[in-house]
């Protein structure tokens, strides 16, 4: 940030002093874990025992490589930079804020959004024309965030025992294609895999607390999953549904989850007018 | 046509300026309040109680029982405006399900889905009415590492700095608001 010392008054100055001592607080009590991001904070401190961030962003970025090659970017660079800006505010919210956040909106008709470890997000053009205003863009985009926020797909490597295997293969000079498909068996195939249904309400719950802590209206993502309910069996839906509970479950979840919560989940803005809308 | 022949004149222009008024609140109350213009079908999932304003603490003006017919006149944040045989009011979205309830039993409508689930209702190739191709889970195993879109995927990124800066001109105010708890535990 340059001229960043400018205008730094007193008490400018006297906050990051106290931000200065919390990091450093922070850093000792992190001290036994090995340092590999310049631009890592201690949010992003590994919760998945060995994998650096470092090495979280490399995985993110071998399957959000892949996943465009099975599915490119809409060329539409205003709607790019759109999605980018509503959804790194929505992910300023989250415990990681600091990740390399990259949104994207992908040439496909099937109505579904991927999340790739290290802050990879894709939603599909089929969603993408599902969606009636800004507030529901951010509980969709919020929804894929928590994924990468609890590194749910990391865990599930983890679980696999890949990741041992993982941060030696990346180390090494071979091609991307094949790195990653001796690192994750099937390549871009894992963004979609099905998680835990769990982990899918839990990321639905999640998703509208960081939508409505960005300051929208929290009911876009419930809305955009009766929208989808809506839609029915068609089989632009298949994989979501392959993958994904139904979402008139994942609604009665959150139904539940929310049962005590009505006051705090009021207000916010939709912003319909300043939505981004597809011309086909 | 007929119809308006026997129906008497408007007796002052002030009548006609109300009229025209309160069709202007209306369609401006619809805009703003939703997407949806015109009433949508619906029905309740379970029954739940119907208020007369959009607050879990607003009067309640009617109960519904599970499985009723409703319309949906309008949402404002988890809340939607019906209207049912006794009357309308507020009722809480998760309560409802849109669309048309279907035509046959449910546990066939389940099968569809049980179907898809298992993948057993197409060959994978998904071809859209777009023309847009889908994405099956076949394709997604068989994709190639396409570095150039990565590259340019990563250049439409956005700072933190420029994000707030989009928030403010949008008046989006970050307010603090707890996790829900996962309500299994």
């Amino acid at each position: 940030m340059p001229n960043s010392d400018r205008g730094c008054g007193a008490g400018c100055l006297r906050r990051r002093h106290k931000k200065f001592l919390k990091n450093r607080l922070e850093a000792k009590r992190h001290k036994n874990e090995p340092a590999t991001d310049p631009t890592a904070t201690v949010a992003d401190a590994p919760l998945v025992g060995e994998i650096s961030v470092a090495d979280e962003i490399k995985i993110g970025s071998e399957i959000a490589g892949n996943l465009l090659g099975a599915a490119p970017l809409i060329k539409d660079i205003a709607l790019q930079n759109y999605v980018n800006r509503v959804g790194r505010w929505v992910a300023t919210q989250s415990e990681r804020p600091d990740l390399p956040w990259t949104f994207a909106v992908i040439e496909s008709g099937d109505i579904n959004a991927f999340a790739a470890p290290g802050g990879f997000v894709f939603v599909t053009r089929g969603l993408y024309k599902l969606l009636g205003d800004e507030s529901e863009l951010a509980g969709v985009l919020a929804h894929e965030i928590s994924h990468v926020v609890k590194k749910h797909h990391l865990k599930i490597f983890q679980k696999s025992t890949l990741i041992d295997k993982g941060s030696k293969l990346l180390s090494k000079e071979i091609d991307h294609g094949k790195k990653s498909q001796a690192l994750l068996g099937s390549g871009a195939e894992i963004t979609s895999r099905g998680l835990d249904k769990d982990v899918e309400f839990e990321a639905d719950r999640l998703g509208i607390v960081l939508a409505a802590r960005a300051g929208y209206e929290p009911w876009g993502l419930a809305n955009v999953l009766q929208a989808i309910s809506n839609v029915g069996s068609d089989n632009s839906v298949a994989l979501l549904f392959k993958t994904h509970p139904h979402p008139d479950e994942r609604l009665s979840a959150l139904d539940v989850a929310t049962e005590n919560s009505l006051g705090e989940l009021q207000g916010g803005k939709v912003l319909t007018a300043r939505f981004y809308r597809l011309k086909n | 046509m007929i119809r308006r022949s026997t129906q008497p004149k408007c007796k002052t222009r002030k009548s006609f300026v109300r009229r025209g008024l309160i069709f202007i609140v209306l369609i401006f109350s619809f805009v703003t309040l939703s997407g949806i213009a015109i009433a949508d079908p619906g029905s309740t999932l379970k029954t739940d109680s119907v208020r007369a304003e959009p607050y879990p603490d607003a009067k309640i003006l009617f109960s519904i029982a599970k499985g009723e017919q409703i319309d949906i006149l309008a949402r404002n944040g988890g809340w939607l405006r019906i209207k049912h045989t006794r009357g309308s009011g507020w009722i809480r979205m998760l309560s409802v399900k849109r669309g048309q309830p279907p035509k046959t039993n449910s546990a066939a409508q389940a099968s569809g889905v049980l179907k898809l689930a298992s993948g057993r209702a197409g060959t994978g190739q998904v071809v859209s009415t777009t023309g847009i191709r889908g994405l099956s889970e076949e394709e997604l195993k068989s994709a190639k590492y396409n570095a150039e879109e990565l590259k340019k995927a990563q250049s439409y990124a956005v700072s933190a700095a420029d994000a707030q800066l989009f928030a403010s001109k949008g008046k989006l105010v970050a307010r603090r608001v707890a996790y829900l708890p996962n309500p299994g535990n």
